[in-house]
C-alpha cells in the first residue's frame, strides 16, 4: 500500500449519513480509478504499458492524454526542473498524478449538501469551501528540520503541495549524474489546482529559490522554500496565516 | 470495536472512519455517543511503573496516543548539513514510492460548532481480520490528530509525504507493525 489519503467533509446537520457515504464512495472510486490507470507499480496499468511501448497514447484511457499534456505545461513552466520524461524507465507523471487524483476525488465531493471539503493525499492538500462562515482553511506546513513540528501556517482554500528531500524513500535526482540533489529542504506551493501545485513544488524543491521568480509570475500560485540551513524565502503573496490567533504549542 | 458518532451541538454531526481502499463495498455505520465523554477504549494503555498487587489485571486507563509537537512559528535554529546541487541540475521525482492509494480516513465536521469529542465509527469493510487490526491501531492516532487539528485550529498538515508529520509517522509505524509496507 502506498499513499494515505484523508477526506474531511463539512456539512450541515441533518444530512443523511447514507448520502455522505455515497459521496465518499465516489471520491474513493476516483482515487481507485487514478491508481488503476496511472500506477507505475501495477505492471498492467495503462501507464505501465505506455512506458514499455506496448500501447500507444491513443490506446489508453483519455485521462492519460490530459495528464501528459498538463505535465508538458508544467515542464515548460518550470523550465525543465519538473520533467516526467527525464526519468529512466519512461515517462512518469507520478509527481503530477498524485495531486490530480486528489482533485478528482475532491470533485466527487462538490455536492449541494457539502459546504466544504479537504482531501489530503500524503501531505498534498486539495480543498474547497470554508470550515466556518468567517474562517478560511488553515493548513500547517511541516518543518523539514524537525518533522514533528510545523514551520508555519497558511490560510488558503484550494491546493497546498509540499515537496522535499526529507521524504522517506523519495528521491529527487539529476538524471545526468544519477545523484540525489536538491537545493532546498522543502518547498510549499499554494494555488488553485493540486496537480500543477504538486509539480511546481517538486521543481522548487529541486531548484531552490531560483524558481521563486517563475512561481511569482504565475497567477494564483505562491511558493515558500526552506533551505537546508533553515533559511526561508517566499513569493510576496504567499498566504501566511494572519497570526496572533493560535497558540501553536498549546495542547 | 468502537462505535460512536460525534455530536457537538445544534449543527454538528460528526463521523470518522477508516476505509480500506481495496475492499468494497464499504459501509459507514454509526452508533450514538454523547458530547464531552472521552471515548478512548481503543487506546487504552495500562500505565507504566509499579502498581500495587491486585487480584486481577488493572483496568485500562485511557491515554493519548503519541502526539506531534506543537507547531512553531520561529525558523529552526538547528543547522542541517547542506548538499549542493549542480547549477544545471534538472530532475524529476523518482518513482521510489508506491503511490497506489491505500487507506482512507474520513472525517465529517458540521459547520459552525467547535467539536468537543471525536470518536470513530466502525466500518463494515468485508470484515477481514487485517482490516480490523488496522482500525484498532490507526483509529486512536486519527482521533488524536483530529483533536490536535482542532485545538490549533488547523484543518490539515502539508508535508512531503505521509511520513513527514507526527500523525502520519505514527500511523505508518502502526501499519508497519501490522505488516503493511
Amino acid at each position: 500500500m502506498g499513499t494515505i489519503v484523508t477526506i474531511d467533509l463539512y456539512v450541515d446537520a441533518g444530512v443523511p449519513v447514507d448520502r455522505l457515504t455515497a459521496h465518499v464512495g465516489r471520491a474513493r472510486s476516483a482515487l481507485q480509478r487514478a491508481d488503476e490507470v496511472f500506477s507505475t507499480w501495477k505492471a498492467d496499468s495503462p501507464m505501465s504499458r505506455l512506458r514499455r511501448g506496448e500501447v500507444t497514447s491513443d490506446q489508453v484511457p483519455p485521462e492519460v492524454a490530459g495528464v501528459l499534456d498538463a505535465c508538458r505545461t508544467a515542464r515548460e513552466l518550470t523550465d525543465g526542473w519538473f520533467d516526467p520524461w527525464a526519468l529512466p524507465g519512461g515517462v512518469d507523471p507520478t509527481g503530477y498524478v498524485k495531486g490530480w487524483a486528489a482533485e478528482r476525488a475532491l470533485d466527487a465531493l462538490r455536492m449541494p449538501d457539502v459546504a466544504a471539503a479537504v482531501v489530503n493525499a500524503a501531505g498534498d492538500i486539495a480543498s474547497f469551501g470554508a470550515p466556518a462562515p468567517d474562517a478560511p482553511f488553515r493548513f500547517a506546513v511541516v518543518d523539514p528540520a524537525d518533522t514533528t513540528r510545523y514551520a508555519c501556517v497558511v490560510e488558503h482554500t484550494g491546493a497546498v503541495a509540499t515537496s522535499g528531500t526529507y521524504e522517506r524513500g523519495q528521491h529527487l535526482f539529476d538524471p545526468r549524474s544519477g545523484r540525489a540533489a536538491s537545493a532546498a529542504a522543502s518547498a510549499t506551493v499554494t494555488g488553485p489546482e493540486l496537480g500543477l501545485a504538486d509539480a511546481l513544488a517538486t521543481a522548487v524543491a529541486v531548484a531552490g529559490h531560483d524558481m521563486l521568480a517563475r512561481i511569482d509570475a504565475l497567477d494564483g500560485f505562491e511558493a515558500l522554500v526552506i533551505g537546508h540551513d533553515g533559511a526561508r524565502r517566499w513569493t510576496c503573496g504567499f498566504p501566511f496565516a494572519q497570526e496572533g490567533s493560535v497558540a501553536l504549542t498549546d495542547r | 470495536m468502537k462505535r460512536a458518532v460525534l455530536v457537538g451541538g445544534a449543527t454538528v454531526v460528526g463521523l470518522v472512519g477508516v476505509l480500506s481502499f481495496h475492499t468494497s463495498p464499504t459501509k459507514l455505520t454509526l452508533g450514538a455517543s454523547s458530547v464531552g465523554t472521552a471515548s478512548r477504549s481503543a487506546t487504552a494503555v495500562t500505565p507504566a511503573g509499579a502498581s500495587p498487587p491486585t487480584t486481577g489485571p488493572p483496568p485500562p486507563t485511557p491515554t493519548t496516543a503519541p502526539a506531534a509537537q506543537g507547531p512553531t512559528t520561529t525558523p529552526p535554529t538547528t543547522a542541517v548539513p547542506t548538499t549542493t546541487a549542480p547549477a544545471t541540475t534538472r530532475s524529476a521525482t523518482g518513482p521510489a514510492v508506491d503511490y497506489s492509494f491505500g487507506l482512507i480516513s474520513v472525517t465529517v465536521t458540521a459547520t459552525g460548532t467547535k467539536l468537543t469529542n471525536v470518536s470513530i465509527a466502525s466500518l463494515d469493510d468485508g470484515g477481514s481480520p487485517r482490516s480490523q487490526s488496522i482500525d484498532q491501531q490507526s483509529i486512536p492516532i486519527l482521533e488524536q490528530q483530529a483533536l490536535q487539528a482542532q485545538s490549533a485550529n488547523i484543518q490539515g498538515v502539508s508535508g512531503a509525504s505521509y511520513t513527514s508529520s507526527g500523525f502520519q509517522q505514527s500511523l505508518q509505524a502502526a501499519l508497519g507493525k501490522l505488516g503493511f509496507k
